[in-house]
């Protein structure tokens, strides 16, 4: 049985592998702290309640990096099927640690799916990441210093403070900004999985390209339903973190005219219900994430790297200034009101911006478009008559 | 004149110690605390590489050494107390009283016949019944009837007697007491074995959970024509032939979380064993799933090619993380991925054995310097392996670590020249 597998493996390629020694060490800094302890017995792949057939992690994954094999690594998509269940660090006989292993390796691809290089930068340095945080935080502090409007002290008029169509235009641009950026990464994500295992390129039809993102890119972005299969209590949280995301950026992106206005801060408003139903969303996800986070309840938690907490933090401070502005317009404190108003955005934006494209983030493109590359990669290397008997 | 030296355990380390001391003519007295000697080896089948029969090779032992004028034999005795120093250690021995005068028993066996009280059987890891008053297993040294006080019905209930009247020989004798003996020897050589690992703590395996899912050991006697289907490979559920067989091994052994050592015989163990299946059923597959075959030993590639070769047993290169069963069929699946090819599969087979790791058994009389895994510290496990840091206690066979009969003989060897410098006043 053993030899005929071998027989049929796809013929072997004349192309040399390119090694990348130091693979194996930049992954330990991502946070695959034990990895190098893997003696290859694959309980984490038999484990594994998403992998089947031949889409087998993490101990594939885990063989390529200690080979250094980069190419083999990239052509993955493999990394963002994972939702960390844990189950595979749980049973690992060597404490390996495989799920954190798959963590590092998603924060491995989002720096070389990333163009700019700032990515890398974040991930590698906590220095930089303070410092990136700090300047876009002075930059949006600069903006709003010259561009707000007049300064109404008698009652809460923040509309007139932050004039819509200044924040609105900002908005925008960030948007499309972090959009191109995104849509760019995705793309090199594309190139660089479609590629065999010899590092020759997949072409895949238009049609198909088209007719399976329709199928699979909506339906996983919106749902996440393959995390179902992870961990169900994991899947629901998750869940309402990202509707609580979505409810937020909805009423303070194209909705902001309706939300950022002179009038008081009404409670009972159908926009003041989302909003608030939206900040309980996110102070759930950010207190589960702490707990988890400190006590290392589970797998998932057990390694925090340093962007974990910096997202967490971000998040935080965007949500209770967020919550604050809205105290203080209740209560009519209107320096108050445009002084947080002010800190809230200083934090928003280089949360948005530099988690979005650039880090944590990205996920939120990169998981779905993963599934919907996998797909296609699977469907044309069993066309060309790669299998596995 | 030479001094006496104590030997701990009888099995086949402890046999070949006391009987190389004894040859040399010193004194040994040997303390087993079961009823017979012969230890784990007494229950294999079959011995690897050459597939020699273990009773066969081991029953001439057991008797050499009932029979040696020199070696003091002390079954269902156990070590209380030690004391004293290199060339001068005090013991007291516990003798548990087996209420039958061995002196008048003759192993007839008319009392086991005629006990009502069925008992499991630990020889054969209670997959059968045994007697109240019972011998171990057909080859037991000495071959004297003991009575299970937990189990016989004049104990526990105060009625019965039957073994008392058909004695011909009038060896029963319900007020025997335990007696201490105290001894003074030069050396103390531990050969005290192990036990398998508790397999619950790999729940995964469903062991105890899945009738068909046994461990090697139970295995081994299953194979074995004195075990509890007298040879006959048969699954717990329903009797049946198995049709395909799988050996899971480092069960319980190279997991950090469980106990990270090796635990090496068992992979020639299971190769063994596969190849007695075949041997017995013919018609059976028979698949070993393994992380590294550990064929370390002399001739031991040759037997692992001869499996795969001539027997045709199928060797897959993975740690299966879990095995689920068929409710309708008592059959059980195998997750596992093969790494050959990194492709995620499922086996189902008729029968699982485990290849489940050892953990030692030390004598609790003497306090042993312990590594942080639980195993006994080894003075130098370079150049003087069979040495504890107490100065002329000696430890040899698996307890000293996880190894196979060859090499606890050579060690029984070596403690055993290293306890005579000392008997005969040297050292």
């Amino acid at each position: 049985m053993k030899s005929e597998v071998i027989l049929k493996q796809p013929e072997v390629s004349h192309k040399v592998l390119r090694v990348s020694p130091e693979l194996p060490s930049k992954l330990i800094e991502l946070g695959a702290t034990k990895f190098y302890r893997c003696f290859n017995c694959g309980n984490c792949t038999a484990i594994c309640p998403l992998t089947e057939g031949k889409v087998s992690y993490p101990r594939k994954l885990i063989r390529y990096s200690l080979l250094g094999l980069e190419d083999r690594i990239l052509s993955s998509a493999e990394p963002w099927l994972c939702y960390y269940c844990g189950e595979c660090s749980d049973y690992c006989p060597r404490d390996a640690e495989p799920g954190s292993f798959m963590m590092a390796l998603r924060r491995y691809l989002t720096t070389k799916y990333d163009w700019t290089g700032l990515s890398r930068l974040l991930y590698f340095s906590k220095k930089v990441e303070v410092i990136a945080i700090m300047i876009l935080a002075a930059i949006v502090g600069l903006l709003i210093y010259f561009l707000h409007g007049p300064i109404v002290l008698d009652r809460v008029e923040l509309e007139t403070f932050a004039p819509i169509h200044i924040v609105d235009t900002a908005g925008l641009a960030v948007f499309f900004i972090l959009a191109t950026l995104l849509i760019t990464n995705i793309y090199r994500m594309y190139r660089y999985v479609m590629r065999d295992d010899q590092g020759r390129r997949i072409k895949i039809p238009l049609k198909f390209l088209i007719t399976d993102f329709i199928k699979t890119v909506p339906l996983h972005f919106f749902t996440q339903m393959k995390f179902r299969l992870c961990k169900v209590w994991n899947w629901i949280n998750h869940l309402i973190i990202v509707y609580g995301y979505a409810a937020a950026f909805i009423l303070f992106v194209p909705l902001l005219r309706f939300t950022q206005t002179n009038e008081p801060f009404l409670l009972v408003n159908p926009l003041s219900i989302l909003g608030i139903l939206s900040t309980i969303a996110l102070i759930y996800g950010a207190s589960v994430a702490i707990h988890g986070r400190v006590k290392k309840s589970q797998p998932m938690w057990r390694y925090s790297h340093s962007t974990d907490w910096m997202f967490i933090l971000l998040l935080l401070v965007t949500v209770v200034t967020g919550i604050l502005v809205g105290i203080f317009r209740l209560i009519g404190l209107p320096l108050a009101t445009y002084i947080t108003y002010s800190i809230h955005l200083m934090i928003v934006a280089p949360f948005l911006i530099l988690e979005v494209p650039f880090a944590k983030w990205s996920h939120l493109a990169y998981r779905p478009f993963a599934i919907y590359f996998a797909g296609l990669k699977e469907r044309f290397l069993a066309s060309r008559g790669v299998m596995y008997v | 004149m030479s001094k006496p030296v104590l030997v701990i355990g009888g099995g086949i380390a402890g046999i070949q110690a006391a009987l190389d001391l004894a040859d040399q003519g010193i004194q040994v007295y040997l303390v087993e605390k079961s009823p017979s000697i012969g230890g784990r080896m007494a229950q294999l089948d079959k011995t690897f590489p050459t597939l020699d029969c273990a009773s066969c090779i081991l029953t001439p032992k057991m008797v050499s050494v009932a029979r040696h004028n020199n070696i003091k034999l002390l079954t269902y005795s156990e070590v209380i107390e030690v004391s004293g120093r290199a060339g001068d250690f005090n013991v007291k021995i516990l003798k548990k009283p087996r209420y039958v005068e061995e002196e008048n028993c003759i192993g007839c066996g008319e009392c086991v016949a005629k006990c009502p009280s069925r008992v499991p059987d630990e020889f054969n890891l209670k997959m059968s019944n045994r007697k109240a008053i019972y011998f171990p297993f057909p080859q037991a040294v000495p071959l004297k009837a003991t009575i299970d006080k937990e189990h016989c019905l004049f104990f526990t209930k105060g009625v019965c007697r039957v073994c008392e009247r058909f004695c011909p020989t009038k060896a029963i004798n319900f007020e025997q007491q335990p007696k201490t003996i105290e001894l003074n020897v030069a050396a103390i050589i531990i050969a005290t074995g192990y036990d398998l690992i508790d397999p619950s703590l790999a729940p995964l395996y469903g062991y105890g959970k899945y009738q068909n899912v046994y461990t090697s050991l139970e295995f081994e006697r299953l194979v074995s024509s004195t075990g509890p289907t007298n040879g006959e490979i048969i699954r717990r559920s329903d009797g049946k032939h198995p049709k395909s067989i799988a050996f899971i091994q480092c069960v319980c052994s190279r997991d950090v979380k469980i106990n990270p050592n090796c635990s090496a015989f068992c992979c020639m163990a299971s190769v063994k064993e596969a190849i007695l299946a075949k041997e017995h059923l013919g018609d059976v597959d028979c698949t070993i799933f393994y992380m590294d075959l550990r064929a370390f030993g002399k001739g031991y590639q040759e037997f692992y090619k001869r499996a795969m070769e001539e027997f045709n047993i199928k060797f897959i290169k993975a740690k299966p993380a879990k095995i689920e069963e068929k409710p309708e069929t008592k059959n059980l699946l195998i997750t596992y991925e093969e790494q050959v090819t990194g492709v995620k599969r499922v086996l189902e087979v008729d029968m699982v054995v485990l290849a489940v790791g050892v953990k030692p058994v030390y004598p609790e009389a003497i306090s042993l310097e312990k590594n942080e895994d639980g195993w006994v510290k080894l003075r130098n496990p370079y150049l003087d392996p069979v040495s504890t840091s107490i100065e002329g206690v000696y430890i040899i066979g698996v307890a000293a670590g996880a190894k196979d009969i060859p090499d606890s003989v050579t060690q029984a060897g070596a403690a055993a020249v290293k306890a005579s410098i000392l008997a005969w006043g040297g050292g």
